[in-house]
């Protein structure tokens, strides 16, 4: 499934960031973030049941008392979507995060080393990259068991080697710089190098790339479930497809219009959310691309 | 087939205001098997200009005409003009190695037109194409490859026979020798030429390369920001170019006969977005008048010559004709009378650097002397910016003498020792009564800080005695700077300095008459000195001018019989 | 690097697959594989017969070596173990799979291509213009809808609402056929559907590629060459511009390989498409890992041809790929 299109593979990058103020893409899709993150913030405040609780008879149509229905055990479908946007969200932030700071540490060392490390790295990279994704997904899901920490781990570490790349070839371009050069000339620490020039440099970099792999990371880990792969125990968008799914003769009537339809909307919405921030801020490091 | 340009202008769109004037009104002709050059600086517009000529401009940018055996061709359709391209007009583009498409043999590439325009078969294709190759000295092996396997050289050639496939009326060549090394450059020329002279095809030849234009062209048109400055047969243009543009340009290029050291242009070029007012080069021009500044010169017919420019070209600003002087010597014996100078006629250009050189008693000192109006010459006149000096009086004679002033060759001579630095520079303000006193002391200052003094109290009030002889020379070229004249005369000014005072007082002279436009005449006897600045030379033997010419063409292939001995004479190191 | 080497690097990567296909069950906390053997686990496997076959198959007795070497083996021999839930072998299950996966892939993958190849040369072509960017807008909206949304959504309007095509499958059940054509026919009209779901899915991509490649080519110097060269619109757009940006069009296509055969994991298991994308769904539900990961083996397999064949068309199309001077 190809989850949000990176342009950046293979761009160059210039050194130079300008974060430009926030344009169209970045701040409509900064907006629904917010919305799903308050949705998900204020569940408890905001669903009518408890998502887990049998509130109503199997397979109820809308009412007052439930507005989407009830699904196939007489639970109430739209708490089960509020308290859904907690699952993605948290994916979104877990999985984004530890797909960044994977690619950070070793796109970074792979970068600023340079020399035997750089290629070792590098040859590691691209074994990852050419191995296919989604099977090795569902192989390490099944082999892990399904549990929700489980599902991210795995998508982190089939995610990073992307950002690793992207980061690697900034932080090598900023470290044969003259400043940081005469840095070093002035007896600074690797650290310090790190720290004071590079980091900088490469934080748009970093936004970015968070935001991107949180697209990702919502996209794989809904498909994950709705192939039944998740966690069980957590009622995710994905999860609630699944069932949706294994109900004979869904189709046939139109309980698929609030049962099915929903979850994949939400899943839809926040991962066109993500990647249209992922574009706002792309304009910002290849203005080349905007411009055109 | 004739190509006639009329008032082409390109206009080109700049982020929604209006457009940044690219070529602005140029109009030339091209004759069957007649050759044109095009040149100028990068950013005049000549690529434009080739570009226009096959129709490869987005249709709204162009206004004017260009025709083509009497054919319209601006304001053709698409259609219309893939018909012409190539066809009957061809182009040799600049940027060699991403001409080509990557992915196709070169071969392809030159057998492409051939079979879209003349509807010939892949096999009838190849074999025309191995034909071009000969032609231009490539092998069947340089056609099978592909363009990233062939070296700059190659694909210049490879580009040229693309060109020539259908056999086109005209020719335009856009910087045909820009990135190459001498060897494959004067190859390609070679090549050129003998194309040219097959006949047939009007060649138009656009570079900023003045010598392969020299060698390859007929005709030249000289375009500065957008527009043509001046037009006429190559070799008097650049052996006698009458355009201040044109003669900063000649003067600016580097080739083996120069031995005097390069020089730019000063200024600036102009802003394609924001062309000065009037005529484009007036801020750089040494000439500029008024009107230079307000209105736009028209090119037109002089003398054989198309030029635009309201003065009509480069101005003679000093013009000798036929002086005389003839000294009595006291003493008391029957009168001896001595020639110093016999029938010296000559002529300084605007912004020009003349030497003037010859052994002592060869009369250059007294020439020197009746050109700034100091004596009095027994026959022939002097006119200064086409007013005679040697006839005028009083006010006028005052005015025009400001403008022309002498630095002689002893320091120390020529100040007085009671006066301070201050009152010495400020002397020829003082006599001519100009400004208030605050004002000659703040041009004072300036003048020193032009030739790199301090302008410092201290400094202000120190005395003749208190300098080296470097500084008062300094001083005494401050001091000729206050009145802002318009030629210099120094007389052997560096001769009295050592030789490492001499290079920097040299360099300092050639550095302010640049920038300021000034006219320079260089007395000396020292030819080795002489040339490293002086644009033209005229030799002086026993009263006479016996040779005269460009500095380069005077010290590699002198003719007279005295100019060979003071060549010869002249130090060597080694 | 050269044709040879790059095999190499295949074959490496593909031995490192076979190694983590063998390892990952064995090296787990859990121990799966000997919790189909256990009486007490509930993965315990009833029939004697499936257990017998896998046990043997698994050697889990056996040193770790031993077990590597008889792996290996099976895999040269098609001998990938035998299937818990249908007690069929697995290669057998494999090979009956895998040609409507290959179906559904390959025609996917051909329109997807024909469009994106066609569309983005003629966007590029004409951009800034309206066309151009509601075009671009689209395929940005496009590549990153889910591809189980899209199939749902057409599954709604064609299948459920017109009810114009079939919902599910891969031809209609208990069919027989009067003649290849009904057959084909048939499969047609079950593969419709599904391979339109892939087509979309990739084609937001494969657009933008097209079209961004293709407006830096316009702007090259060889472009404005041709053109002055009075060339045919149509040569300048296909022979001169779309042939250029085959090049970073295939390096695409091999490096995402992989997507198409995850778009149809998701497909397959919405349409009820009986391909590969299915066994493997079906096999996760029922815990069926011999199944898992002869189908992962198999898929991984197929990926890494399509990008080494994808490498072996990018040397073709580009000249500078390959040594040598003249």
């Amino acid at each position: 499934m190809p989850g949000t299109f990176s342009p950046l593979e293979g761009e160059r990058l210039s050194g130079n960031f300008h974060m430009r103020p926030l344009n169209g893409e970045l701040g409509f899709g900064l907006i629904l973030l917010a919305l799903c993150s308050a949705v998900a913030v204020l569940a408890p405040v905001l669903a009518p049941y408890d998502p887990r609780a049998f509130s109503g008879q199997p397979l109820e149509r809308p009412s007052r008392a439930h507005p989407l229905g009830t699904n196939d055990v007489g639970q109430d479908i739209l708490s089960e979507l509020i308290y859904g946007a907690r699952v993605s969200l948290t994916v979104a932030l877990a999985a984004g995060a530890g797909t960044v700071l994977l690619g950070l540490l070793v796109g970074g060392m792979a970068g600023y080393a340079g020399g035997w490390l750089d290629q070792a790295l590098m040859r590691l990279v691209d074994g990852m990259l050419s191995l296919p994704r989604l099977p090795l997904l569902i192989l390490f899901a099944t082999f892990l068991g399904s549990g929700l920490p489980q599902t991210i781990a795995v998508i982190s570490f089939l995610f990073w080697p992307t950002t690793a790349r992207v980061v690697r070839a900034q932080v090598q371009s900023v470290r044969q710089r003259g400043y940081v050069r005469m840095a070093r000339q002035f007896g600074a620490s690797h650290l310090y190098v790190f720290l004071r020039h590079i980091l900088p440099a490469i934080g748009p970099l970093i936004a970015y790339g968070l935001v991107t792999s949180a697209g990702q990371a919502v996209a794989m880990e809904a498909g994950l479930a709705f192939l039944g792969l998740g966690d069980p125990l957590v009622k995710s968008w994905g999860l609630m497809m699944r069932f949706a799914l294994n109900l004979p003769g869904l189709f046939l009537t139109d309980r698929w219009l609030w049962w099915l339809l929903p979850p994949a909307l939400c899943v839809t919405l926040l991962i066109l959310a993500l990647a249209l921030m992922g574009i706002g801020l792309e304009q910002n490091l290849n203005p080349r691309l905007a411009r055109r | 087939m004739m190509l006639m340009v009329q008032d082409l202008r390109v206009t080109f769109p700049l982020d929604g205001k209006t457009g940044l004037r690219a070529v602005d009104g140029v109009s030339f002709d091209l004759a069957p098997g007649t050759s044109l050059g095009i040149v100028g600086e990068t950013g005049a517009g000549k690529t434009t200009i080739a570009r226009a000529l096959l129709g490869l401009h987005p249709p709204g940018c162009i206004q004017g005409s260009i025709r083509l055996d009497g054919r319209e061709l601006v304001g053709l359709s698409e259609e219309a003009w893939r018909a012409i391209r190539w066809r009957r007009i061809a182009l040799v583009p600049q940027s060699v190695g991403t001409a080509l498409d990557p992915v196709y043999r070169v071969g392809d590439q030159i057998a492409e037109p051939l079979r879209y325009h003349l509807g010939l078969s892949p096999a009838e294709a190849w074999g025309r194409s191995l034909e071009l190759a000969r032609r231009v000295g490539l092998e069947p092996r340089h056609l099978r490859a592909y363009p990233h396997q062939l070296s700059g050289g190659e694909k210049q050639r490879a580009l040229l026979a693309m060109a020539l496939s259908c056999a086109p009326d005209v020719l335009v060549l856009d910087e045909p020798t820009s990135g190459q090394d001498m060897l494959s450059r004067a190859r390609l020329l070679d090549l050129l030429d003998a194309l040219r002279r097959e006949g047939g095809m009007g060649l138009l030849v656009i570079s900023h390369d003045l010598a392969a234009v020299a060698r390859l062209t007929e005709r030249v048109a000289v375009l500065y920001a957008g527009q043509l400055v001046e037009v006429g047969p190559t070799a008097e243009v650049f052996q006698d170019p009458r355009h201040p543009y044109t003669w900063g340009l000649l003067h600016a290029y580097p080739d083996m006969s120069t031995a005097r050291d390069l020089r730019g242009i000063r200024g600036a070029p102009p802003d394609p977005a924001n062309p000065p007012p009037g005529c484009r080069f007036h801020p750089r021009c040494t000439q500029a008048i008024d009107r230079c500044r307000r209105e736009e010169p028209p090119l037109r017919e002089i003398g054989g010559r198309w030029i635009a420019c309201h003065l009509g070209g480069l101005q003679t600003l000093l013009r000798a004709e036929g002086l005389r002087k003839t000294f009595s010597v006291d003493g008391g014996e029957p009168e001896e009378r001595v020639e110093a100078v016999r029938e010296a006629t000559l002529d300084i250009r605007e912004g020009e650097v003349v030497a003037l050189v010859g052994e002592t008693g060869s009369g250059k000192t007294t020439l020197g002397q009746m050109l700034v109006g100091l004596l009095p010459p027994d026959g022939g006149r002097v006119v200064l910016e086409g007013r005679e000096l040697t006839a005028a009086r009083g006010k006028e004679r005052r005015a025009m003498m400001s403008r022309i002033q002498l630095i002689p060759q002893d320091p120390f001579d020529a100040v007085s020792p009671r006066l301070t630095v201050a009152e010495m520079v400020r002397e020829p303000l003082d006599i001519q009564g100009i400004g208030t006193p605050e004002e000659r002391e703040a041009k004072v200052r300036q003048a020193l800080r032009t030739v790199g003094l301090p302008a410092s109290p201290d400094f202000l009030a120190r005395r003749a005695h208190e300098l080296s002889g470097g500084q008062l020379q300094r001083v005494v070229l401050a001091r000729a700077l206050v009145l802002e004249p318009k030629l210099i005369v120094a007389d052997e000014p560096v001769s009295m300095l050592d030789p490492s005072e001499q290079a920097r007082v040299i360099n300092l002279l050639k550095e302010i008459q640049t920038e300021r436009g000034l006219a320079l005449l260089l007395i000396s006897h020292d030819l080795a000195l002489v040339r490293k600045i002086a644009d033209r030379i005229l030799v002086m033997h026993r009263g006479q001018i016996v040779e005269e010419g460009p500095g380069n063409r005077i010290v590699t292939r002198p003719e007279h019989e005295h100019t060979r001995m003071l060549l010869e004479a002249a130090p060597r190191l080694g | 690097m050269g044709t040879g080497h790059r095999t190499l690097v295949y074959l490496l990567t593909f031995w490192v697959i076979l190694t983590l296909n063998f390892l990952l069950p064995r090296l787990l906390p859990g121990d799966p594989l000997a919790a189909l053997l256990d009486p007490s686990s509930s993965d315990y496997v009833y029939d004697p017969d499936v257990r017998a076959a896998l046990a043997a198959y698994y050697g889990l007795d056996r040193p770790l070596p031993e077990q590597y070497g008889r792996y290996l083996l099976g895999i040269l021999t098609s001998d990938l173990g035998r299937s818990i839930r249908l007690n069929r072998p697995v290669a057998e299950l494999v090979v009956g799979r895998l040609p409507w996966t290959l179906l559904l892939v390959g025609t996917a993958l051909l329109f997807s291509s024909a469009l994106a190849l066609l569309t983005g040369t003629e966007s590029a072509w004409r951009r800034g213009s309206w066309a151009d960017r509601g075009l671009v807008s689209a395929s940005i909206l496009l590549a990153n809808v889910p591809v189980y949304f899209v199939g749902m959504m057409l599954l709604l309007l064609f299948g459920a609402r017109l009810r114009w095509l079939p919902l599910a499958g891969g031809r209609t059940p208990f069919a027989r056929y009067p003649s290849a054509l009904a057959a084909a026919l048939d499969i047609g009209r079950h593969l419709i559907l599904p391979a339109l779901t892939l087509t979309l899915a990739m084609l937001g991509a494969k657009f933008l590629l097209v079209r961004n490649a293709t407006v830096n080519i316009l702007g090259e110097d060889f472009m404005l060459v041709a053109r002055a060269k009075g060339l045919p619109e149509g040569r300048l757009k296909w022979g001169h511009a779309l042939r250029n940006a085959l090049l970073p069009f295939v390096a695409h296509l091999a490096a995402h390989a992989g997507m198409a055969v995850t778009g149809a994991v998701f497909i397959e298991t919405l349409f009820s498409y009986p391909g590969m994308g299915r066994l493997i769904f079906e096999s996760v539900t029922a815990r069926d890992y011999p199944v898992i990961q002869g189908a992962f083996l198999v898929v991984s397999a197929v990926v890494l041809t399509a990008n080494f064949l994808a490498d072996l068309i990018s040397l073709r199309l580009d000249p500078r790929l390959r040594e040598g001077k003249v």
